[in-house]
């Protein structure tokens, strides 16, 4: 988690945007914090690859005690999506009750507050919520 | 002991807000594994010396952090921390461990990233390295700590300030031909006395910068070692830690002193040689005062004396013994994690003849490091010994 | 001319319940909104924005330009256009602008897109966005709440046409607040003189140019701090049927920049081509009116279904106002 003016001011252009990182060497795409090593084949060439924002929720947790950054929106809901472009993403999902989430739930991502930094900064990055347009996945997938 | 040293690494040692903890750990890591001529998977243990990352970084458990962004999984990794003495900790556990017989080849690292936070939270977090909640309570910070043993030096040998600013000339003569030093300018004894007051004596040219970097290092067994002959034949020959008072209040010169000689004894008992054998020193100095202390604990003045060789001229270059040719951490600033093993690094050019033009001892055969810390808490002496055609 | 060629809204889904709050604070009097639209502690004005405007971006759109209107920006020194721009992935080809403090800024931001791609270049993006912040009782008087409007400005492919404008101003103290301050001050009944006397300088003037008085066009989408000012527009001469697809403050607040949006978002809804629409934006004494006429059916929203929300309760509203303080340096 980014805690510093200068850290944002390092990362923060990429975190206004969701992507992931392929690799040179194999073609695996890896998540967004794998800049240095790929973790399918040891390459250590990545270059940055922008996500469409859709996505299937493959696991979730509800939190009811939340760490301080996210104090007041417990009960929240955060999970493992599988991004179309194949390749897992930790997000919170928002705007939906905890009960109406499930596991091969469509989302799309978009951008919310993340935490406030001790220095007054604001972090945004993307969370998910449930893509409406998108048909229920069918029994048995 | 012979521990070979296959590869050495490091990255520039400054303010770098576009490099991240990460980016400094992969950096240094991957320098000293391409100078070494083995891939990740060769490294079978890595020990990441590291300070303050939960304070600077908002984050913990920094050996891991790195084992995975240097692809060594699945090696073990562990973080070690010993506050100013952290990076020679890492190196000595690295030499424990190839003397173990456990391990072929392990990497050290040390990485320190302290400018992502204001200078004021920074501070506060170096105090957490000392007794934070005793002295520290009282308003004495980490230069405030140490300039107290400078009055007390100045007290007993009658050192003057005129005296001791001659140290940082000289470590800002070599800082200044460094590339990859924080400052590098050179200064005179009357700039030296006109620099602002940190912690009375000590004024801004005899405390270091704050730095982000990383160094490191692979060792391997000496037999790995002596089978490429084609590679700088450069071992660790002595490895000796201590300890000493944690509390100013009962830290005395004598005190200050034993930190580092007791176990510089010991190291050259354990490399067979004694101080008039060592070429190059790097002695730990993030504090001005702390150069003469360690000149005399090793061995190269006596008490009292260890401030004369920088007016003198005889631990300058072509003196005596040369000392902190890479200008010293009052030049290559204190990266807390990073300083043991960048002082090893730095010895390690001068026994390989590598080091940048202006700097390199010639000849250098023999190179030792002293690291200290805490501000008396911690002491460690490395003894390196380039080996050349020895079975 | 310049024409709207698609448009956006959001609103968070959180309904704080005014009502409990007037009861909390003993307020004489009944709540003034039904509830207040609040956004979600994750939630602020660049958030919405974002949502907006991705709903007027549709398939990838292109702006040329991005225009931020915004009283409440989450910087006080910074572009919300600027972080807006590339939370979109818009390049840096595209301009960023950023108006503020004015509630009706909107109807600028009109005439500044109409400025800018008037020599052919590419369609500007509108974006409005707030969230309005009152403290304890004081929300009872501001109906402080928070949404977001988009609209695609451009020269072509839209669906109605903008038109002549026009502004009458008076210099007063109804909703200010000083540089250094959290929350604004007000005079309620300075507000609703003021916003009546500039709504009839302005629909005046409007008539003067276009020759068609206030009551005959389809639907007025105006500005609404409050429901009083909206029942000044009705002694201007504007119908009630005008109003009633168009009016939310009763139902879930002021929604500051982007009430006059939501406003707008709602007439687009239903308008039809032929038609000529109304728009009125208010703030800090100003009143500008535009008229629109629809060229072609909107693609419309579902603005109208955005309206009702999720109640929260009292304590989460609190704690979601007090929340947004950051933790002592």
């Amino acid at each position: 988690m980014t805690v510093s003016a200068i850290e944002f001011s390092r990362l923060g252009p990429p975190k206004l945007r969701l992507y992931a990182m392929r690799c040179e060497a194999c073609d695996t795409l890896s998540p967004w914090w794998e800049r240095n090593h790929c973790y399918k084949c040891g390459g250590g060439a990545l270059h940055e690859e922008e996500l469409a924002g859709g996505g299937e929720l493959t696991n979730y947790t509800v939190v009811y005690y939340p760490p301080r950054d996210f104090l007041g929106q417990e009960p929240y809901v955060v999970g493992h999506i599988e991004m179309d472009e194949g390749v897992l993403m930790p997000a919170p999902i928002v705007g939906v009750a905890p009960e109406d989430v499930a596991v091969g739930t469509r989302v799309k991502a978009t951008l919310r507050r993340m935490k406030l930094g001790h220095e007054g900064d604001i972090y945004y990055s993307q969370k998910f919520v449930v893509d409406a347009e998108a048909p229920a996945p069918a029994a048995g997938e | 002991m012979r521990v070979g040293v296959l590869g050495i690494g490091k990255t520039p040692h400054k303010i770098q807000h576009q490099k991240s903890l990460r980016d400094l750990v992969v950096e240094a890591g991957r320098k000293a594994l391409d100078d070494a001529g083995v891939g990740p998977s060769d490294i079978q243990a890595l020990y990441v010396g590291n300070v303050g990352s939960v304070g600077f970084n908002f984050e913990n458990s920094t050996g891991l952090m790195s084992a995975h962004h240097l692809g060594l999984v699945p090696a073990g990794a562990v973080r070690v921390e010993a506050a100013c003495g952290t990076g020679a900790w890492a190196l000595h556990l690295g030499c424990v461990a190839i003397l173990s017989g456990l391990y072929d080849t392990v990497m050290v690292l040390g990485a320190e990233k302290m400018n992502d936070l204001a200078t004021v939270e920074g501070t506060s977090i170096i105090a957490q390295a000392a007794d934070s909640k005793e002295e520290y309570f009282s308003g004495l910070t980490f230069p405030s700590g140490v300039a107290l043993t400078a009055r007390k030096y100045m007290q007993v040998y009658g050192l003057t300030e005129e005296d001791l600013a001659h140290t940082s000339v000289k470590n800002h003569h070599y800082g200044a031909r460094n590339p990859y030093a924080h400052l590098r300018f050179e200064c005179t004894v009357e700039e030296v006395m006109r620099s602002a007051k940190v912690a009375d004596p000590l004024k801004l040219y005899e405390v270091c910068p704050m730095t982000d970097a990383g160094s490191a290092l692979v060792l391997c067994r000496e037999e790995i070692l002596r089978a490429q002959p084609d590679k700088p034949q450069v071992y660790v020959t002595a490895t000796q830690m201590a300890t000493g008072t944690w509390y100013a209040a009962t830290d005395t010169l004598e005190d200050a002193h034993a930190l580092l000689a007791r176990p510089a004894q010991r190291a050259y008992e354990m490399a067979g040689i004694g101080p008039e054998d060592i070429d190059v020193a790097e002695i730990y100095n993030s504090f001005a005062i702390q150069e003469p202390l360690g000149v005399e604990a090793l061995g190269f003045a006596a008490q009292g004396e260890g401030w004369k060789g920088a007016a003198d001229g005889s631990t300058w270059i072509d003196g005596k013994v040369a000392v902190n040719l890479s200008g010293g951490l009052l030049c290559k600033g204190h990266p807390l994690g990073a300083t043991g093993s960048t002082q090893a690094v730095d010895i390690i050019e001068q026994l390989r003849g590598t080091a940048p033009e202006g700097m390199q001892r010639p000849d250098a055969e023999i190179g030792i490091s002293a690291c200290r810390g805490g501000p008396g808490a911690v002491g460690a002496v490395h003894i390196y010994q380039r080996l050349e055609g020895e079975a | 001319m310049a024409e709207l060629i698609s448009y956006g809204a959001y609103l968070p889904q959180y309904r704080a319940p005014l009502g409990e709050l007037h009861r909390f604070y003993g307020r004489p009097g009944r709540p003034r909104s039904k509830a207040l639209a609040t956004p979600g502690l994750d939630e602020d004005p660049l958030t919405m924005a974002y949502e907006a405007a991705v709903e007027a971006l549709g398939d990838g759109a292109a702006p040329s330009a991005l225009i931020a209107v915004c009283q409440s920006p989450p910087f006080g020194l910074r572009k919300l256009s600027g972080t807006l721009r590339a939370a979109l992935g818009l390049g840096t080809e595209v301009t960023p602008y950023d108006l503020g403090g004015h509630a009706g800024g909107l109807l600028d931001a009109f005439a500044l897109a109409e400025a800018l791609t008037a020599d052919g270049a590419g369609p500007a993006l509108v974006v409005t966005a707030d969230h309005l912040v009152s403290y304890e009782e004081r929300v009872a008087d501001t109906l402080s709440a928070g949404g977001a409007a988009a609209f695609l400005v451009g020269r072509e492919g839209g669906f109605a046409a903008l038109g002549p404008a026009a502004r009458a101003y008076q210099e007063v103290y109804d909703v200010w607040r000083l540089g250094t301050e959290p929350e604004p001050r007000y005079r309620l009944e300075v507000l609703f003189d003021a916003y009546a006397a500039a709504a009839k300088g302005a629909l005046a003037g409007l008539e003067a140019l276009t020759e068609r008085p206030a009551g005959e066009y389809a639907a007025v989408c105006a500005s609404q701090p409050h429901p009083q000012t909206l029942r000044a527009l009705g002694r201007l001469g504007v119908r009630p049927e005008q109003l009633e697809a168009t009016s939310f403050v009763g139902e879930i607040g002021n929604l500051g920049a982007a009430s006059v949006g939501l406003a707008l978002a709602l007439g687009l809804d239903r308008a039809e081509p032929g038609q000529e629409l109304l728009c009125f934006g208010y703030g800090g004494g100003e009143g500008i009116a535009q008229a629109l006429s629809v060229t072609g059916t909107p693609p419309a929203i579902g603005a109208a279904e955005r309206i009702a929300g999720d109640e929260i309760a009292l304590g989460t509203y609190y704690r979601w106002t007090r929340g947004r303080q950051p933790v002592p340096h």
